[in-house]
């Protein structure tokens, strides 16, 4: 890729892709044209990969499963023991030794957490972190080479939010900021408003399909461009974003709620001694009334 | 005057553009090549092939033309030139009239084989059964980069390691116009391009070459699409892995004996049944992006401000190279001092090399130590080595036409003056009735004074 004085561009991917069992086993067995499987879904990313790395040489790619216990690395993955590519086609040798090794990585995953608790939620926080911390290490390895890097993540997405990821999402995403990451995210399903956030913060896109069955397509047409490229192209608006924060004490989503003076940490409820700082508030006597409204802040 | 020609390094997308259409198609049979024509495309173009990969119908053009921000359009023009220049889609009139895009069957075929599987292996033949001289990446590195020195030797002439060289890397580098051939000498000498070639980085070096080399491919009897689809797929392998020569024609055999000379593949021996790519090749589609395939290596040149150059090499090559535009003063074992001067760098430009390939060339083979400065290259330097190039420019040559011999001063003066309001006069001189009149205005100035002459008598 070239830009417009002919430096080099090379886009970093991360995609982290929801395997959450509880919610993938909901849609798949939904009837035709409505659910995906993981499969079909697998199948989409893995072809959005392949057009990534065509892009350009310079393309470099990460695949991230966040399931519903751990994030685990898909690709690459050093540990991988190539099995000679089973598959002799056409496809170029690059792409068919990612896909095999992102598929035989989610069938273990599979397999090793057959049993135990299931949430209905994923480690996208976790998956996140990981992404970044990889970002960051391909920037410092390329910090002599000529060109710009331009870093994003993707996210897909089907389950539901969990607030209590609130803290640590908030902080991957200032992170992602600082480092000037963008945080993209493809929603499946259930429309989540610490995605919206991120994506607004970043200045990365959030879409929600209409259709599922869709999905290439609308990777290909709205992920696929490198943000750099995007102001060119006719992409759908922005949305309208639910800036809700969740409270420290209860991780519910709140609208009005307590501000603690000393560290900022927000409660939904009033508590005399703040448990993050352990700051006391002294004021016995000031009428309920007024202390209230000197506490109280919108968020 | 230096106008020497500059070289012109053609990127592949330039390159296919020259091609006959019935060539490109022929191209597109195969996913290797699709790949590497998509990847050369321009950003906003790949865009489009990318939507347009799964939509088996004609697309609006007045639906193309939305997909792009309205202030874009320029590039827009662009994007949809370049894929209509490389055969990649055309027009047709869809039913209802409008005129929309349709994709080239066969590029759309390909890319999908490269993209999700499917189709004929690239290499045909099973696998092979472990190499028992198998042969490991640095290896093959230092394998690709001693061939390749090999030709840059020849081309310097320096007596270290010329027998490698054979009649046909001969007739590429004649034929380039990189050496020529004197009938009193029984090697050639190399041209002013031959200098500005050496300078380029390894990567635009091997483009260049194989460019020139696949023009000379039709004449030696050998398939142009057939070893230019198997550069692509060579270009396309893995690093490090040995590929099969089962199932290659005739030609492909031959092809790859030269690759195997330029050190684009490594082959143990002539009749051994596999290869290796090295990474000549596989930067071959890559490194013409202005991508500097030298990260590899690590550089060597120490600049100061005092325009001494310290070069911390061994090999002798290296060495040649910085005398062609540096004063070489001593040579240790492992380390040589220069001075860049303006004599040796006079000597350079009178070569048809530029400033800007000689500053290049120092930046691009800096030592690790001294990529922290910022700038890399002492400004210094790089603004003296260009103001000694623009010391040499002090002529500009502009075509004119003379008019002489007028029989007054007033007829003097009025064609003067109507070459001055057109702009087209370059000179005059009152005294001695001449003026010079610039080629492109010529024209006007003697249609007015032959009507002059008529409204006259």
């Amino acid at each position: 890729m070239e830009g417009e004085n002919g430096v080099s561009i090379s886009s970093q991917l991360v995609i982290i892709l929801d395997t959450n069992p509880v919610w993938w086993g909901k849609s798949g067995s939904l009837g035709d044209g409505q659910g995906i499987s993981l499969t079909k879904c697998l199948e989409s990313v893995m072809v959005f990969a392949n057009s990534h790395l065509m892009m350009s040489s310079l393309n470099d790619l990460s695949v991230i499963a966040a399931h519903t216990n751990k994030s685990v690395m898909l690709y690459p993955n050093r540990t991988h023991i190539s099995t000679e590519s089973s598959s002799n086609d056409g496809r170029y040798e690059l792409f068919c030794r990612m896909n095999d090794q992102i598929k035989d990585k989610v069938k273990t995953i599979v397999l090793q957490n057959m049993e135990g608790a299931f949430h209905s939620d994923s480690l996208i926080a976790g998956a996140m972190a990981i992404g970044l911390c990889y970002l960051n290490r391909i920037e410092r390895e390329n910090e002599l080479r000529e060109g710009t890097l331009s870093s994003r993540i993707l996210v897909i997405k089907g389950s539901e939010d969990n607030p209590e990821q609130y803290m640590n999402f908030m902080n991957a995403v200032f992170t992602a900021q600082k480092q000037n990451v963008v945080i993209d995210a493809c929603i499946l399903d259930n429309d989540s408003g610490l995605l919206q956030q991120a994506c607004d913060i970043t200045g990365g896109i959030y879409l929600k399909i209409p259709q599922v069955t869709g999905l290439l397509q609308y990777l290909l047409w709205v992920f696929l461009p490198d943000p750099l490229e995007r102001p060119k192209l006719t992409l759908p608006p922005k949305v309208q974003v639910d800036y809700r924060a969740a409270c420290f004490c209860h991780r519910n989503l709140i609208d009005i709620g307590y501000v603690c003076s000393v560290c900022l940490s927000i409660f939904c409820t009033f508590s005399p001694i703040c448990p993050t700082c352990q700051t006391s508030f002294k004021f016995l006597g000031p009428p309920k009334m007024l202390k209230k409204r000197s506490k109280k802040l919108q968020t | 005057m230096a106008t020497s020609r500059k070289l012109d390094c053609k990127n592949l997308h330039g390159y296919l553009k020259t091609l006959p259409w019935h060539v490109l198609d022929k191209l597109y049979s195969h996913p290797a090549t699709c790949l590497a024509v998509f990847r050369q495309l321009p950003d906003l173009s790949k865009h489009y092939v990318m939507r347009m990969l799964f939509i088996e119908q004609h697309v609006s053009q007045s639906v193309v033309n939305l997909w792009v921000n309205s202030k874009y359009q320029d590039e827009q023009k662009q994007a949809i030139t370049a894929l209509t220049d490389l055969r990649v889609w055309h027009e047709e009139t869809m039913t209802g009239g409008l005129q929309g895009w349709k994709m080239n069957q066969t590029f759309r075929k390909n890319m999908k084989i490269a993209l999700l599987g499917g189709g004929n292996p690239w290499t045909s033949g099973e696998q092979l059964p472990p190499d028992k001289h198998s042969k490991d990446i640095p290896f093959l590195d230092k394998y690709a980069l001693e061939r390749w020195e090999c030709v840059l030797h020849f081309m310097v002439g320096s007596t270290e390691g010329t027998e490698g060289v054979s009649r046909d890397i001969i007739d590429v580098l004649l034929h380039a116009g990189l050496m020529k051939s004197d009938s009193m000498e029984p090697l050639p000498s190399i041209t002013p391009e031959g200098f500005q070639f050496l300078l380029m980085e390894t990567g635009s070096q091997v483009w260049y070459f194989v460019l020139q080399y696949l023009e000379t491919v039709e004449q030696r009897g050998m398939d142009l699409i057939e070893c230019l689809s198997f550069l692509f797929q060579l270009s396309f392998s893995t690093l490090g892995k040995d590929y099969s020569t089962e199932g290659m024609t005739e030609n492909q055999l031959k092809f790859l004996q030269h690759l195997r000379e330029f050190g684009l593949v490594y082959q143990r021996k002539r009749k051994s049944n596999r290869y290796y790519p090295t990474l000549l090749a596989i930067n071959l589609a890559s490194g013409l992006s202005g991508l500097s395939s030298d990260s590899q290596r690590s550089g060597y040149l120490v600049v100061e401000t005092n325009y001494r150059v310290y070069a911390y090499t061994d090999s002798p090559l290296q060495v040649a190279l910085l005398a062609l535009f540096c004063e070489m003063l001593y040579r240790f074992p492992t380390m040589s001092i220069g001075n860049l001067t303006r004599t040796s760098i006079r000597d350079a430009l009178a070569r048809g090399i530029t400033a800007e390939q000689m500053v290049n060339f120092l930046r691009s083979h800096v030592h690790p130590m001294m990529l922290k400065n910022n700038p890399v290259i002492p400004p210094a330097i790089t603004d003296q080595i260009r103001l000694w190039e623009l010391e040499r420019n002090r002529f500009k040559f502009t075509d004119g036409v003379l008019y002489s011999q007028f029989l007054s001063q007033t007829d003097f003066e009025l064609l003067r003056d109507y070459a001055k309001d057109l702009g087209v006069c370059v000179w005059d001189s009152p005294e001695k009735r001449v003026m010079v009149v610039t080629r492109f205005g010529h024209d006007d100035v003697k249609r007015f004074w032959k009507r002059q002459k008529q409204s006259n008598s």
